[in-house]
């Protein structure tokens, strides 16, 4: 069994945890949507002071508000550098869905449903998911396009528009994230931030 | 094998991803890649295109580093990083890259001061440290006159620039006479075939009662308005005698107050860093003055004048040397850092 590090910062919550096969043996968490840099490294450092072998790390890359994204994916890509093994990212949406089937009580036998996170700007990522695999690539909507669909809706996102009360289901699942990791179909290697940089420069400069 | 510490740096403040590793005070390697010509067409940097350019360049930047350097990751002693000024959104992608080096080596880690950083650059060049010395900082966002008492720890500011950075005065001027950004290069190219006395602009901040109450601050937005009032009413301005009477200006007040920081503080050494420090003009008057004072002047090599890795290593490497604790790890980047602080505590 491979011990993995799983680690997303896509949401407001910038959570760790080191699983063995299938099972957590160490998980943390902090939630607030500034400094996931420094809760980043501190969680880290605190589950590596109880289990420092690690095999490979597992990143969720969004779509989520770029500059958290980039702090894990960041960490993530140096910290497997350092220690010379592998690492996978997943999309950040696919490792909430798993949490709506559980216990299949949230939606009817094989209902479509939709995941969707904060974008800020009004705005939520999300994505479609049928008998909980996704259909098409993510996406950034406003939540009345969104809801347009006719479908139920979980997630941080709806959450926040109040579309949804299950707080089950607002951040991605590390234990799910490692196991997409399993299934090639699921990696992606590069951000996914659905949006164009906005081009205003600053003045700004320190060079 | 040498007893010096083995120190890999990275800077991301603005719009260069950049790796430096040095031993003690050798450069191993210095790998820089810049997204400049992503922002030239927008006229300044990007915050979110530059951010995404340091992600996108991280890691390979770092493979070219350690093969430059023939190290592999593992023999490093620590990993230094710029915690700050800069833009907040860039210094993050290089905080949580050196973050997670850090903690996968189990090596400390220093977040250190840009500005110092630029500084302490010189030591790569000119090994032997002169302790005090006046270290003057001009750069795209900074113009300061600094007194370094120890690069390490106690880096005392005497003057800053009241409003535009040196360097963005530079960028805002080429931008008027369209050559483009950044303009620091582009003005000193197009000032080697003009005459700097030819056009007479503002000094600011140099009348006598400035030199009372504002020694060693600096002003350059009258200077910029003057330029600009001077184009509007100068059709055909002779491009070259504008860009050389500019830069003149610029260098002229630059050089007066470090000299005057010198001399009121008695200190016969002067070092000059930052991105400015790469101007022709501003290198060749500093020497002349220094001379005629009696001060020894010390100028990084143009290439490490401008944002590098290799400063970055080598502050952390003179931190390590001098026994000053590492960052505690979850350090955060921050944008305003003063340059009074060193290093993040
Ligand atoms: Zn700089």
């Amino acid at each position: 069994m491979s011990i993995s590090l799983a680690i997303d910062t896509a949401t407001s919550r910038t959570g760790v945890a080191i699983i063995n096969g299938q099972e957590i043996i160490w998980q943390g968490s902090h939630d607030g949507a500034t400094a996931h840099g420094g809760a980043l490294s501190t969680l880290v450092s605190q589950a590596l002071s109880d289990h420092p072998k690690i095999d490979q790390v597992i990143v969720g890359m969004g779509p989520g508000p770029f500059t958290g994204l980039r702090v894990g994916i960041s960490f993530a890509r140096s910290f497997a550098l350092a220690r010379q093994i592998s690492i996978i990212g997943i999309c950040s949406l696919d490792a909430i869905a798993p949490l709506v089937i559980q216990g299949n009580t949230l939606i009817k036998d094989g209902e479509d449903f939709i995941v969707a996170t904060d974008a800020r700007r009004k705005e939520m990522y999300w994505a479609k998911y049928s008998k909980g695999i996704r259909v098409g690539e993510p996406g950034v909507n406003l939540p009345s396009e969104i809801v347009s669909l006719g479908l139920p809706i979980f997630g941080e996102g709806a959450i926040k528009y109040g579309l949804s009360k299950n707080t089950d289901t607002q951040y991605p699942d590390l234990l799910s994230l490692v196991a997409l990791s399993r299934n090639p179909r699921a990696h992606v290697s590069e951000p996914m931030y659905l949006r164009r940089p906005d081009a205003q420069p600053t003045s700004e400069r320190t060079s | 094998m040498s007893n010096e510490p083995l120190v890999l740096g990275i800077e991301t403040s603005c719009d260069e991803t950049a790796v430096g590793i040095v031993r003690g005070r050798t450069l191993l390697a210095n790998v820089i890649s810049s997204s400049v010509e992503e922002h030239a067409r927008f006229g300044g940097v990007v915050p979110e295109i530059a951010s995404r350019a340091h992600l996108e360049a991280m890691e390979a930047i770092l493979h070219q580093a350690l093969n430059e350097a023939k190290i592999s990751l593992t023999d490093i002693d620590a990993v230094a990083v710029t915690a700050g000024p800069g833009l907040v959104g860039a210094l993050l992608v290089g905080v949580a890259s050196a973050s997670g080096l850090a903690l996968g080596l189990g090596k400390p880690i220093y977040g250190v001061n840009h500005l110092a950083a630029h500084v302490s650059v010189d030591l790569l060049a000119h090994t032997q440290e002169v302790k005090p010395t006046i270290a003057l900082l001009v750069s795209g966002g900074h113009s300061s006159l600094l007194q370094v008492d120890d690069i390490t720890s106690s880096v005392t500011k005497l003057g800053e620039s009241m409003d535009d950075a040196a360097g963005e005065a530079f960028d805002k001027i080429a931008r008027v006479m369209g050559l483009g950004f950044p303009g620091g290069p582009a003005i000193d190219r197009d000032a080697r075939s003009g005459n700097k006395t030819a056009i007479d602009f503002p000094r600011g901040l140099t009348q006598s009662s400035d030199w009372e109450t504002r020694p060693f601050d600096f002003s350059f937005s009258g200077l910029k308005t003057a330029v600009a009032r001077y184009l509007e009413a100068t059709p055909n301005y002779a491009r070259a005698d504008v860009s050389a009477s500019f830069q003149e200006a610029i260098v002229d007040v630059l050089m007066q107050k470090a000299i005057r920081a010198c001399a009121s503080t008695g200190i016969d050494s002067l070092v000059i860093a930052g991105g400015v420090a790469a101007n022709s003009r501003l290198r060749t008057l500093a020497q002349e003055r220094c001379d005629k004072a009696k001060i020894s002047l010390r100028i990084p090599e143009p290439a490490l004048c401008t944002d590098n890795g290799a400063m970055v290593a080598c502050l952390g490497s003179l931190m390590v040397s001098a026994g000053r604790a590492p960052s505690p790890v979850g350090i955060e980047a921050q944008s305003s850092m003063s340059v009074t602080t060193v290093s993040v505590a």
